[in-house]
């Protein structure tokens, strides 16, 4: 089924990009860039939810799961066997991803025209971010590995610029800088794991990189191109044994790209750029740092769940990796007193949720919850930022407090959000939440049986955490003490706000130095005489006016309608978008769990215990020795892969055509623990921080385990000094300068060196010729060192 | 005509050159005349050189140069002025010819002293540059090369930087050993072959690989290797290079950069492969190996550089480490994609110095420390450096990306060992593993080049004298243009150069991997099973 509706989705907020730079910036009308940058990604996400819910745009969500919507447009690299597409398709997974990316893409971008209203880039802010989409739709509708690769770099990019988007702050440029070069290390392995997928395939008779099976037809002629899923997804699955890992197997091509996954969804190890990179306005952190970039990692990973359900230890590893960030980044969370680094910390954490269910093979309940996630964490992050916009770009929760009265709709909508994220029942975070823990407990996936149990012990905890922490910060910022008006004044950094007001221009959050985790003053501390200073010059927003003569400039007020509308938005979206995917055991059947039941033909089952046991011991031992031999010459009748691949149509899934009533009771109760370890959390928060809001958090873990400090004294500095002082000054001008300076003064000593040569016919003739030729080359460098003397006379 | 195409494309600047020269010899005549007669000279030689073109596409299939001239030259020692391009060569004809203009523009203003003398050394150069790619007989190709030479140290010498005297000398000796090197090489074949013809000696040793011994050849690919890698240049020869980099004029570092680096790469393709197969597959771990290390070398020393200059210059080391492992690799994509990375890198870099000496230009510093914050009151040069760096740094859709992909890729899938020998022993090469060391030069790149952006474009403007920076004006954004749009097309469309080179390189490959039918390390490949 070929489409050009699908370049429509892709290149329309390209276009908007374009147009913003070229004629945004000359017309610097804020109208006229909002309009042209909303109706851009608008564009792209009618065609997105025509392509996929329409018989006339294809029905790629609603059709026949074994036919995506592909649109060819040209070969972008052939050369030999290797062929890589430009093309789009568009099938279940990437259906949901494009129509969630676009429709929260457009409430962001809503939300941003009010937010940076005044700013001076404004136009270049909004090509930025139309860029981004164009870069995130590619990454998400690409049909090819390497198109996708594409789209993952070209959104590291795009947060590297929005990042980056106050370009006189240093910590920004610091941040961007960070989360470039982070995400670069990642890239490293989506490359080698790119070349590793051609390697088998090839070796399997069909070399591809191609998501999809492509027909003559499709491509424009030629051959057709046979899936390289398909292909993996035929061979054996290989053993659990950590040698696997080095084996230049599946497992390794798995292991591979899911180092890309934890550079770009911020995981173990590779998370700390993404709480740096709250120094981005808002509505960036809201749209790339939580609810679309971060979660491209997820995204490969489920596309490319043929490889990894065939790689039980890669499997492992990345559960072990996503629960293990899920703790520790709630951990680091329930410690920050900057909003945007709890979210930031939420975040991580909420995406290791994400690879804990992909690594026990629940990879529909991983979308599930990327899906709920973009609502509730946009909703939370666009929340954040109405509040900093209505504390005149105040961003330290103990310099907030009783912010409720102030800003009611705010409040209401990020209630909600809080409770989403929380898992208070019914909400969609409860739902896809509730999905994962059941499937990380349930699991039988090779190697993570035993483990699945501590997994979801884990699970638990940090669901704990997760409302301990949420419930904190909307008590800091919405319930107690009016603390802004104590703390007021005094700060440089309001200081610095007064003077960019008076100066008519519109700082926005982390454009002064004011933002970010360092408290300029202590909160209570003394402060200046308060309301006298920075009385508000020229006003960007034109309701300021009169509140601002009653109450002086830190009166907080609700955002204006721009900002308030996609909250509600979001906030509707945060209650219902988990009743699609509401499981078995709690409707009963009265309603259909229709994302499982959506995704399921589409992504590939993991191995359960039994299953790869059979050529385990041939698979080892290929392993160990020659990884030299494809995987495929080892067809083993002993079993069958578990994988239903990319082409094959699902029936209804397993899960609900058999409900075992034991399997459903058990599931309803590991329910109600989830609902009480969500209501456990949120009672222990308010009674914590409703008495005590600016309790104390220890230092470890407000210094967030010192891992930016380790990072640096054990990688950054050394390298640093290795270089310049190993490196270049001793070896590059000491050692080599040196010995070619040394011979530029002694050819005499040359020459004795060449005596030491073997005699022999030719190696004598070369010693001969050597000696000549460096006797010429001194004659001309002598001849020529005086012509230039005399030119430069 | 046909035949005649690239002897009107070499004598075309030289003519230019002369032209200049009369010129100054007029009553009337200007400084800035020069500059008029020198463009006008390139940029007809570059719509000159777009006939090129116009041969099929498959250029070079079945062994056929194209636009051949061969004519006796000096009867005695059977020396031929034998021209003609291949899908391997015209491409660098074409950079070339486009690179010359670029450059000569960039010259408009910069240059203030003996005008004349610059843009003839610009032009003489262009002819040489030309003359190299297209030579078909080795004797020729060594007078170009040497040519290229020349004029290249006068333009260091006289219009170079402060340790310009330095520089020119120690690039003259360390390019000269080596093609001094080369020479006796060339000789040497000649006393095996009775000709300096390429296409002889070639057929020659197509009729008989045993025509040389083994140690002569093992002797001559290293004269000629030896020549090449300091031209490239190959780790550990490459200290000439940041020196002459960094002190030549901003014409003359995007020449050297993008043009006479090419050279080493484009000798090493068509003599070391072509003529000696069986000692370029004995050589590859070595060649491997030092690329390897020069890719990570010259990143690490890039990253510590206080000279944005030097900073690039370092850079090409790491790029040209590619260009290499790709060829190293004698696999389609390794070669393609070297082939590739080398116009890639003479665009990128190119692009690169040219903008640094607009800045140097304005500021008459190249310290980076002098610098921050430009992107204020150079807000368009801001974001042409940050578009350029990040095709230097392989951004996929830009051209870097293409090459780099295809370097690595060809590396990773050329058959698990390089096996060779120290004495008796035998040792392999895993290249998954050179690959992987490889892959992290991409990373590095990524720190070097943001740091410097960071350092020189953004954060608060420091310096007074920063403040009131022009920005680029007309001339400075056309020159640059080309560029610019070459970065998109090669990043997103790179069919129509691969294509042209294809069967060329194929050609190469098949001499290097002759006999081998599952690539060339399958011995390696089966001791391994």
């Amino acid at each position: 089924m070929t489409n050009h509706l699908l370049s429509i989705v892709v290149f329309a907020p390209l276009a908007g990009a374009l147009i913003n730079w070229l004629v945004g910036r000359r017309t610097r009308n804020e109208t006229l860039i909002g309009f042209v940058a909303c109706g851009a990604v608008a564009v792209s996400a009618l065609a997105a939810f025509t392509i996929a819910f329409t018989g006339w745009g294809g029905a790629a969500l609603t059709g026949d799961a074994a036919t995506p919507v592909m649109s060819h447009l040209w070969t972008w690299i052939q050369v030999g066997s290797f062929r890589a597409d430009f093309g789009f398709a568009m099938d279940r997974l990437s259906g949901i991803y494009a129509c969630f990316v676009t429709f929260v893409g457009l409430l962001i971008h809503v939300f941003a025209t009010g937010y940076m209203h005044g700013d001076k880039g404004f136009y270049r802010f909004f090509a930025y971010l139309n860029l981004f989409m164009f870069m995130m739709l590619t990454l998400v509708l690409a049909d090819n590995l390497l198109l996708m690769f594409v789209g993952w770099e070209g959104v590291g990019l795009c947060s590297y610029l929005l990042i980056g988007y106050y370009t006189d702050r240093k910590e920004a440029g610091d941040a961007a800088k960070k989360a470039f070069v982070v995400n670069r290390i990642g890239d490293w392995g989506v490359v080698l794991g790119i070349m590793l997928v051609f390697f088998l395939t090839s070796h399997a008779g069909a070399p591809s990189i191609s998501f999809f099976d492509k027909t003559a037809a499709t491509v424009g002629g030629g051959d057709g191109v046979k899936s390289a899923l398909a292909t993996i997804g035929a061979m054996p699955i290989e053993a659990f044994g950590w040698q696997m890992i080095f084996a230049g197997g599946i497992t390794s091509a798995a292991v591979l790209l899911f180092i890309g996954a934890t550079g770009k969804s911020a995981q173990i190890p590779l998370y700390v750029w993404l709480p740096d990179a709250m120094a981005g306005p808002t509505p960036v952190s809201a749209l790339i740092h939580a609810a679309t970039m971060v979660t491209a990692g997820v995204y490969m990973v489920v596309r490319c769940s043929a490889i990894f359900s065939h790689a039980p230890t890669a499997l492992f590893i990345v559960a072990i990796i996503g629960a293990a960030t899920a703790i520790f980044a709630a951990s680091v969370g329930i410690a920050q007193n900057d909003i945007k680094k709890v979210l930031a910390y939420s975040t991580v954490s909420q995406l290791g949720y994400m690879f804990l269910a992909c690594g026990v093979g629940a990879f529909v309940a991983a979308i599930f919850h990327v899906m709920t996630h973009a609502f509730f964490k946009a909703l939370l992050f666009l929340g954040s930022g109405s509040v900093i916009h209505g504390m005149h770009h105040e961003q330290d929760m103990r310099r907030m407090g009783g912010l409720r009265k102030y800003m009611p709709v705010t409040f209401a909508a990020m209630t909600v959000g809080w409770l989403a994220i929380s898992g208070f029942p019914l909400l969609s975070g409860f739902f896809s939440k509730d999905e994962i823990l059941w499937k990380t407990w349930s699991t039988e996936s090779v190697g993570t049986a035993g483990v699945g149990k501590f997994l979801w012990v884990v699970g638990i905890v940090t669901a704990v955490i997760t409302a301990i922490y949420m419930t904190r910060l909307m008590v800091m910022t919405f319930w107690g003490g009016e603390r802004f008006r104590e703390t007021r004044a005094g700060g440089e950094a309001d200081e610095a706000h007064a003077h960019a007001y008076d100066a008519g221009t519109k700082p926005h959050d982390a454009s002064l130095p004011s933002a970010g985790d360092r408290p300029r003053h202590e909160p209570g501390g003394s402060v200046g005489a308060p309301g006298h200073d920075a009385a508000a010059g020229p006003h960007a927003l034109e309701d300021e006016d009169e509140e601002e003569e009653h109450h002086g400039p830190v009166e907080p007020r609700e955002s204006p309608s721009t900002m308030t509308v996609p909250l509600v938005v979001l906030a509707f979206l945060s209650v219902v978008g988990g009743w699609v995917g509401i499981p078995y055991a709690l409707s009963g059947g009265a309603v259909p769990n229709y994302f499982e039941r959506t995704l399921e033909p589409v992504v590939a089952r993991a191995p359960e215990a039994g299953a790869a046991n059979a050529q385990g011991e041939s698979a080892l031992q290929r392993g160990a020795g020659a990884s030299a031999q494809p995987p495929a010459a080892h067809g083993n009748e002993g079993a069958v892969p578990q994988s239903v691949g990319e082409g094959e149509a699902g029936g209804v899934p397993a899960s609900e055509h058999a409900p075992d009533p034991a399997e459903i009771s058990r599931e309803r109760l590991f329910t109600i623990i989830s609902v009480v370890v969500a209501l456990v959390g949120i009672g222990v928060g308010w009674l914590w921080f409703q008495r005590k809001p600016l309790y104390e958090m220890p230092r470890l873990l407000e210094n967030k385990y010192y891992v930016d400090e380790i990072y640096d004294a054990a990688l950054v500095e050394p390298i640093k000094t290795g270089s310049r002082e190993g490196l270049w000054r001793f070896f590059d001008v000491g050692v080599i300068d040196g010995i070619v300076n040394g011979m530029g003064r002694g050819m005499r000593e040359i020459g004795s060196l060449l005596r030491f040569l073997q005699p022999g016919f030719v190696r004598s003739y070369a010693a001969i010729i050597l000696i000549g030729a460096l006797a010429v080359v001194g004659y001309f460098a002598y001849f020529a060192y005086n012509a230039v003397l005399v030119i430069n006379r | 005509m046909q035949q005649y195409l690239l002897t009107i494309l070499i004598l075309l600047p030289a003519v230019g050159a002369l032209a200049v020269g009369l010129h100054g010899s007029a009553p009337y005549a200007r400084a800035q005349h020069y500059r008029w007669i020198a463009l006008g000279f390139s940029a007809l030689t570059f719509a000159v050189s777009l006939l090129l073109l116009g041969a099929p596409v498959g250029l070079g299939a079945g062994g056929t140069f194209h636009f051949v001239q061969d004519l006796p030259w000096v009867e005695s020692v059977g020396a031929h002025y034998h021209l003609g391009v291949d899908g391997i060569s015209l491409w660098l004809v074409l950079l070339t010819t486009l690179l010359v203009p670029v450059s000569i523009l960039s010259s408009w203003t910069a240059i203030e002293k003996r005008e004349l003398a610059f843009y003839a050394s610009m032009l003489v150069m262009e002819s040489a540059m030309i003359g190299v790619f297209v030579s078909l007989d080795l004797l020729l190709f060594y007078l170009f090369f040497e040519a290229s030479l020349v004029p290249m140290f006068f333009l260091i010498g006289v219009w170079g930087g402060d340790r310009k005297l330095y520089a020119a000398i120690k690039f003259f000796i360390y390019t000269a050993v080596g093609s001094l090197l080369m020479l006796a090489g060339i000789i040497a074949l000649w006393y095996a072959f009775g000709t300096f013809d390429y296409a002889q000696i070639l057929a020659a040793l197509q009729a008989d690989p045993h025509r040389l011994t083994a140690e002569w050849a093992f002797w001559l690919f290293l004269a000629f290797a030896f020549a090449f890698s300091i031209k490239i240049p190959l780790f550990p020869l490459h200290t000439w290079l940041p020196d002459a980099h960094t002190e030549a004029p901003t014409a003359g570092s995007v020449i050297l950069a993008g043009v006479l680096l090419k050279m080493g790469t484009y000798g090493l393709l068509r003599f070391n492969f072509a003529l000696f197969p069986e000692q370029a597959r004995n050589f590859a771990p070595l060649f491997v190996v030092l690329a390897v290390i020069g890719i990570i070398y010259g990143a690490l020393v890039a990253m510590v550089q206080p000279d944005v200059k030097r900073l690039v210059a370092y850079s090409s080391v790491s790029h040209m480490g590619f260009v290499v492992l790709g060829m190293f690799s004698f696999t389609e994509w390794g070669m393609q994609g070297a082939l590739y990375q080398m116009l890639n890198h003479g665009v990128s870099t190119g692009a690169l110095f040219l903008l640094v000496g607009m800045i140097y230009e304005r500021r008459h510093t190249r310290q980076i420390a002098d610098f921050g914050g430009l992107s204020k009151p150079m807000p368009l040069f801001a974001t042409l450096f940050v578009f350029t760096a990040l095709s230097s740094v392989g951004l996929p859709l830009l051209n870097g990306f293409v090459g780099e992909f295809l370097i690595m890729f060809g590396t990773w899938n050329t058959g698990f060992v390089y096996l060779f020998w120290v004495g008796e022993r035998a040792f392999h090469l895993n290249t998954w593993v050179v690959t992987m060391l490889a892959a992290t030069g991409v990373i590095w790149a990524a720190v070097y080049m943001l740091w410097m952006l960071q350092r020189v474009l953004f954060g608060r403007v420091t310096n007074e004298k920063n403040r009131r920076l022009a920005d680029l004006n007309w001339r400075e954004i056309g020159l640059l243009l080309p560029l610019l749009a070459l970065m998109v097309f090669m990043g997103a469309y790179p069919r129509p150069f691969l294509e042209r080179s294809r069967a060329s390189i194929e050609q190469v490959r098949a001499r290097v991997v002759a006999g081998e039918t599952q690539g060339v390390f399958s011995a390696a490949a089966q001791e391994s099973k």
